[in-house]
């Protein structure tokens, strides 16, 4: 059964027509017009509801993941995002108890230490670029630190990472060189250091999957592709969120002063605006059978889009959907998706947010937007993110 | 008041442990725990609320009334 309610979009879907370079609100608002459950023109399908979304999460026997990621063309097996069940609980129950918040805890003095000594290397100069001082930097850093890389590799790694994010393959074209030579290095890179770690383990995830044994242990292959996904789903996402949360705390004095006076706000605070900005606000699944969502049917074999982006801002779900309001502070979004698949690295990407806000306010509590600058994402594109966070605050000395 | 998880549902966002630490625990995977039999003392209704409404997976409810 289709709904009538295409008949008021004049003309037909496409993303990119989606408003979103200065205004989220107004881009989601273009998505969520098309309904809960619509094709697009080029034959994919987007589930907008919170409601779709959760049922698909729920059911990840018809909402499949495998043939899903299939277009990234990766040489390594995706783990465990591209893994469907019964094989995905394997990698699950082991990588889980591995970034479980617990064994955060015991990286958060560090991990504090490294956010404090970005901020002070800028702290001095009254201005800086969020994006580029802090959010490229410091993502990579915490799992250069979870894999017990040296720091000193972080440059080149953002490197080969970004090269191979920003130009993916688009469309099933055939990557380019520079992709395909930023990608050996990068695979080049990773073994050497997994050929290393089994050698000379350390205190490091990298060891402890090194180190499993009989049924848990991974293929060299699926090491490495465990390191490759966490290469490309935790470092521009974590780096797009503390832009984003930026962002708003530089747009909203209110809101910051209040965080500031109450560091119990915090966490609320991070959460309000994980909802609003999503840095991947679609997930894409391939259903094994026809199936009927929010009264729609959507045929057997079809590339689904999970769209959470929409789903976060779904009336249905979240009273006043557009507002940022710390009041209502955590209200089960699902910015980190959901269901077997929900992301792996929210806990550890959560902790990065709160770090460097707490630490930042902590030195430079008064900023604004750089004069005369109108933040942007970077659009159209696939993942959200500010191109530039410009800032100025008065110096801190010493 | 009682509160409970459905075990079926969560996979391990770990709010509830995060913003109902009286209530709640999280487990090796970060899977969440009810803290011994999930009656809920009345200084910590606010905390269950809070619970309840950061779930995203909508798998912890509170119950009123008699229920055991």
């Amino acid at each position: 059964m289709q709904s009538s309610d295409n008949d008021v979009i004049d003309r037909p879907f496409n993303f990119m027509d989606a408003p979103m370079a200065f205004d989220r609100s107004a881009g989601w608002a273009y998505v969520n017009e098309f309904g809960p459950v619509f094709q697009t023109p080029d034959g994919f399908w987007m589930i907008t509801s919170a409601e779709g979304v959760q049922f698909a999460h729920r059911h990840p026997e018809i909402f499949t993941s495998a043939k899903a990621f299939d277009q990234l063309g990766s040489p390594v097996p995706l783990i465990p995002i591209a893994i469907d069940p019964p094989n995905h609980l394997r990698f699950r129950k082991v990588l889980d108890p591995m970034l479980a918040p617990r064994v955060i805890n015991l990286m958060e003095d560090q991990l504090r230490a490294q956010a404090r000594e970005l901020i002070l290397a800028f702290a001095g100069t009254g201005k800086c670029d969020i994006v580029a001082d802090i959010g490229r930097l410091y993502p990579t850093q915490a799992f250069l630190t979870l894999f017990g890389m040296p720091l000193e590799d972080r440059d080149k790694f953002i490197g080969w990472v970004e090269t191979m994010v920003e130009q993916a393959v688009v469309d099933g074209q055939a990557p380019g060189e520079e992709i395909m030579l930023a990608g050996l290095a990068l695979f080049g890179y990773l073994q050497e250091f997994i050929d290393r770690k089994r050698e000379q383990p350390g205190d490091d995830m990298l060891s402890a999957v090194l180190a499993l044994t009989g049924e848990e242990a991974f293929t060299n292959d699926e090491i490495l592709g465990m390191c490759f996904l966490f290469t490309l789903a935790g470092l521009d996402t974590v780096t797009a969120s503390i832009g984003f949360v930026m962002l708003h705390l530089a747009r909203n004095p209110d809101i910051r002063a209040r965080m500031i006076a109450d560091p119990a706000l915090v966490g609320p605070t991070i959460e309000e605006i994980l909802r609003l900005e999503l840095p991947a606000p679609m997930t894409p699944r391939v259903t094994s059978q026809a199936v009927e969502v929010c009264g729609v049917t959507i045929p057997e074999g079809a590339i689904v889009q999970l769209c959470i982006g929409a789903a976060n801002r779904d009336p249905q779900r979240f009273v006043d959907p557009n507002e940022l309001n710390t009041d209502h502070a955590d209200r089960g979004h699902l910015a980190f998706g959901g269901g077997i698949h929900r992301c792996l690295g929210s806990h550890l990407a959560r902790r990065e947010l709160r770090l460097v806000v707490e630490e930042f306010h902590r030195i430079i509590p008064d900023y604004q937007i750089a004069e005369g600058v109108a933040p942007r994402i970077v659009w159209p594109s696939g993942t959200l993110h500010l191109s530039a966070l410009p800032l100025t605050f008065p110096a801190v000395s010493g | 008041m009682k509160i409970s998880i459905d075990a079926d549902l969560c996979t391990g966002h770990a709010r509830c442990a995060a913003l109902a630490p009286d209530l709640f625990t999280d487990d090796d995977r970060g899977y969440g725990v009810v803290i011994g039999d999930g009656v809920v003392a009345t200084e910590f209704v606010d905390q269950a609320t809070r619970a309840v409404a950061a779930c995203p997976e909508r798998a912890i409810t509170l119950t009123t009334g008699d229920q055991s």
